[in-house]
């Protein structure tokens, strides 16, 4: 094993999720206590209803779409894609989804089909919706005139990600036994990375970003909670 | 401490809340959806009145003080110092947000651009550099008890006026009690319900004459004036320091409700701010409001009208904050649908309506003339034009004046004036309605 596959694969991804968990836990944590002396309320907020507000905000963007559809489109699908996706990962990181569909009857070929289609047409969503996202940050003055640096490469971040993903999936370079053998030695501490350059360079991207959300905007996946919480509060 | 110190002091105070300032720091996405749906932005699409631009004014700099990524990469994150040179301008940027909410609305966070732009006019007012207009209405009001310096003997000149033009109207006798210990009401309006457009207080006379409560309300000569500026120029002592004003006198009186007129921002700060912030602690009074008082008595059928008094077409502006932040939509519905024969809403409306241009105090500003006209109240013109309605009742003094300056700016033929107006002039009183001059055009 090269010395920098082993760095990507054998050492960072503890880095990332320490630095992930600590970073969120932080930002939670100092949100969570910041005092709020006034009231918020943005009426209609419905009596008793705020956490199902809450939960339909973060799960259909209603807010969004009743402000912007064109965009409430390409962010939805984009996001959904985005958490279908990760649990896809779930399966291919171990093999908990496998017993479940094979408990239900399934052979194991129905599963990898079904896998390797969901997971290709998902590829494909995420990186057309990806692109329509920057297009529209770099074409619609509004929108260009309000963004930094760190608005591109949040999103070029995850289109890295995607493509390499893509890659993976539709040019032959994966192997979903050598990704669980991967994800399994990194439980037990003793990290057996396999050599292929896609995955290595597919993983170091996805770990970049994990490093990255608790420090960039990104995090508004989990402060969506807490600004939604207090606007919806009656 | 010099101006940039301030500045920093003040920003990076944020860090330890409020925790919605705390958070829009944090969060906004760049995604360009609040510029859509502010009244200014729609007026001009200049980049200085695309919301998060504005809003960066101040976040940039927390970021660059908070934020681990503002340290480290500074612009490369939208990170930035302090630069004294640009404080100046920040007045024109921080005085043309009109305090809407309605970014909020629609944002996918729920960010809500007006408490930035608050906090940003604080930042101003600690330097000194509020616009002269704002500071001078703080300072008559907090002397006089209302926002236009009317001395208790013009105050109840304009009561008699008042009493006497429904003796008029009626041809009996209707009182507005002045200072009366014990009533059970205190009526607050805003001051131009009782000086320039006085028939909302008319119609609140009115209504407790019918009721039979004639004597059991009554107004203040010391705090006839509900509008608190300390919300619009976000200096908090001046705020709390008017609504102490109004908290004491009501407790003197021994009011066991403060009847809050049509003002949107004043029945704001007393329901969303004071009450639940306690500010003073614990209150022997119940804040409620004229629209839902005059609604509720509407629907128990308390009341009665003679419609044919109101034949034009009517539309109501729903006061951003009455109806976004305190939720006060379907009552002055109710009450100009049982006055008026003709009423059309505007569309959006309600919670989702556009603001008038004018809020969060720039109606008040007559340097900013041209930019309400031309920029922030655009939208406006265009949806009451949709309606055909040839009579704007907006229940707050601020939108009424903004709206009137639109109608002579733009020459739109529009009557501008309050809900409870129209109540007054048909409510029946007696078996019959006011018997005044013609109002139908
Ligand atoms: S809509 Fe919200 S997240 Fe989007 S740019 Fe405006 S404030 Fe930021
Ligand atoms: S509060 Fe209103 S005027 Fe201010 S930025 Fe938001 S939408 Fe625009």
């Amino acid at each position: 094993m090269s010395g920098m596959a082993f760095v990507v694969g054998g050492l960072m991804p503890y880095a990332a999720a320490a630095l992930f968990l600590a970073g969120m836990v932080s930002r939670f944590r100092a949100w969570y206590k910041t005092p709020q002396p006034a009231k918020m309320t943005l009426f209609p907020a419905a009596e008793g209803g705020m956490w199902k507000d809450v939960l339909a905000e973060t799960f259909f963007f209603p807010s969004l779409f009743k402000g912007d559809r064109v965009l409430w489109g390409f962010a939805w699908f984009f996001h959904a894609t985005l958490a279908f996706v990760f649990v896809g990962h779930v399966r291919v990181f171990t093999g908990l989804a496998d017993r479940a569909m094979l408990a239900l009857g399934m052979s194991p070929e129905t599963i990898d089909s079904l896998s390797a289609g969901a997971g290709g047409v998902a590829g494909i969503v995420l990186l057309a919706t990806g692109v329509l996202l920057l297009v529209r940050r770099l074409g619609m003055t509004r929108v260009r005139e309000i963004s930094a640096f760190s608005d591109y490469f949040a999103l070029l971040l995850l289109l890295a990600i995607i493509v390499t993903g893509d890659f993976m999936r539709f040019g032959g370079h994966f192997e979903l036994a050598d990704t669980r053998a991967w994800a399994f030695s990194l439980l037990t501490f003793s990290p057996e990375v396999p050599p292929k350059p896609m995955f290595l360079l597919h993983i170091l991207f996805a770990q970049l970003l994990f490093m990255y959300i608790p420090f960039s905007k990104i995090l508004h996946f989990g402060g969506i909670f807490f600004t939604h919480a207090l606007i919806k509060r009656r | 401490m010099s101006q940039k110190e301030t500045v920093v002091k003040s920003i990076t105070a944020l860090d330890n809340g409020p925790k919605v300032l705390k958070l829009y720091m944090e969060m906004c996405a760049k995604c360009g959806t609040c510029a859509t749906q502010c009244p200014v932005y729609y007026g001009d699409e200049s980049r200085k009145y695309n919301p998060p631009d504005r809003s960066d004014l101040i976040r940039r700099i927390f970021k660059k003080y908070c934020t681990i990524s503002g340290k480290f990469l500074g612009p490369l994150v939208g990170a930035g110092d302090v630069d004294e040179a640009e404080l100046q301008g920040w007045v024109d940027r921080f005085y043309s947000c009109t305090g809407c909410r309605r970014c909020a609305t629609y944002c996918p966070f729920g960010i809500d651009n007006s408490v930035i732009t608050r906090k940003g006019r604080a930042i101003l007012d600690q330097l000194g550099l509020t616009p002269a207009t704002m500071k001078k209405v703080i300072e008559v009001s907090l002397k006089t008890g209302n926002t236009d310096g009317a001395s208790v003997e013009a105050f109840k000149a304009a009561i008699s006026f008042l009493e006497e033009e429904m003796k008029d109207e009626h041809g009996i006798d209707i009182k507005i009690p002045v200072d009366v210990e014990g009533a059970e009401y205190l009526y607050v309006p805003p001051s131009g319900d009782v000086l320039v457009n006085p028939e909302a207080t008319t119609g609140i006379a009115k209504i407790f004459h019918v009721l039979g409560m004639g004597d059991k309300w009554t107004m203040s000569s010391l705090y006839f004036d509900g509008a608190n500026y300390g919300l619009f120029t976000g200096n908090d002592a001046d705020m709390k320091k008017e609504n102490q004003n109004c908290v004491e006198i009501t407790k003197k009186l021994k009011a066991k409700y403060l009847l809050m007129g049509e003002c949107g921002h004043a029945y704001r700060v007393m329901k969303m701010m004071m009450e639940p912030g306690k500010w003073w602690g614990d209150l022997p009074f119940s804040i409620i409001n004229c629209m839902e008082w005059t609604a509720d008595l509407i629907h128990r059928n308390k009341l009665q009208f003679d419609k044919s008094k109101n034949t034009r077409a009517v539309t109501y502006h729903d006061p951003c904050n009455f109806a976004r932040s305190c939720g006060i939509v379907e009552e002055p519905r109710a009450i100009l649908k049982a006055t008026c024969m003709d009423y059309r809403d505007m569309y959006p409306c309600g919670a989702e309506n556009w603001c008038c241009g004018g809020g969060a105090g720039l109606s008040a500003m007559d340097s900013l003339h041209d930019f309400r006209m031309k920029v922030s109240g655009t939208k406006k013109v265009e949806q009451i034009r949709e309606t055909g309605a040839k009579y704007v009742a907006a229940a707050c003094a601020n939108c009424k004046r903004q709206i009137i300056q639109l109608n002579e700016y733009h020459k739109t033929g529009w009557d501008v004036g309050g809900v409870h107006d129209m109540l007054s002039r048909s409510i029946w009183i007696d078996g019959k309605a006011a018997n005044r001059k013609e109002y139908e055009a």
